[in-house]
């Protein structure tokens, strides 16, 4: 357990390891005794919470070293300019909408071969009709309100709001 | 700067740290004490704590020749005296605050 506990460490960044790992092994040798003693339940829990932490604070001390800092909130949102900052969301919701249009554009590219074809009908049946334009109204929604939900974390319909300050005399 | 208001684990460290300087093991064991067992540390979770708050220099290494390297204890600082009895002081107006609010409640 101890010389996998060793090996887990260089999960760490070589910084940290050559820092904190004599101490780390020595407190963990000495909770795994303690650990030992009790129940069954007692063992499994310090196993599973050992390992968690551990990778957890690897985890964490790479993030600390790449980004800079220990504040997780500054890779919550991508920096564009220092005056302003796009929601990572919108990154997902982007994404929908790209979908969305690919389908769009695969789907015209069907209808557009089976005319060319001259097949009877593009639609195999209403069922499958009303489906495709419940699935495309659905679709269409979620475009819109995605923009309107990147637009409002923006801050642009604070825009509106904005009082004409008072004339600088300078 | 660990930021406020802290976390539990960190909080329990520092109030450890606080009665005496303590090397890793002893604050484990100290942290679960004080909570009756409800918190248990990881070694992970310490010693991320611990790096944190000497980044931030609330806590430091006791100079000891005689420690050591694996046994090494850490101590507060002032400024990590000064930070903790701040967060003490926030919890306690909390505290004051969420037991009139109640009191009123139930009246």
């Amino acid at each position: 357990m101890l010389t996998l506990y060793r090996w887990l460490l260089y999960l760490y960044p070589p910084v940290y390891w050559r820092e904190y790992r004599d101490e780390m092994v020595s407190v963990f040798r000495d909770a795994h005794t303690d650990a030992s003693a009790g129940t069954l339940r007692d063992r499994i829990s310090f196993r599973v919470r050992e390992a968690s932490g551990l990778l957890a604070g690897a985890v964490r001390e790479h993030v600390r070293i790449i980004n800079g800092s220990d504040q997780l909130i500054s890779i919550r949102r991508f920096t564009m300019r220092p005056e302003f900052r796009f929601p990572r969301s919108t990154v997902v919701l982007m994404l929908i909408i790209f979908a969305g249009v690919i389908l769009a554009m695969e789907k015209a590219n069907t209808v557009q071969v089976a005319y060319a074809a001259g097949a009877d009908s593009i639609w195999p049946s209403t069922p499958w009709f009303f489906g495709l334009v419940l699935l495309l109204a659905c679709a269409s929604a979620v475009a819109v309100w995605g923009l309107l939900f990147a637009l409002k974390r923006t801050g642009a319909d604070r825009l509106a709001d904005i009082q004409p300050g008072p004339n600088r005399a300078d | 700067m660990e930021p406020l208001p802290l976390t539990e684990p960190v909080l329990l460290v520092l109030l450890s740290l606080a009665e005496q300087p303590r090397h890793g093991y002893s604050i484990l064991k100290d942290v679960e004490r004080m909570s009756d067992g409800r918190v248990r540390l990881s070694t992970g979770t310490l010693y991320g704590a611990l790096r944190r708050l000497l980044d931030a220099a609330w806590i430091e290494r006791v100079k000891e020749d005689e420690s050591p390297r694996d046994r090494r204890p850490y101590r507060l600082t002032s400024r990590g005296r000064r930070n903790l009895q701040l967060e003490v002081e926030r919890m306690r107006h909390l505290t004051k605050l969420a037991a009139l609010r109640t009191a009123r409640k139930e009246a």
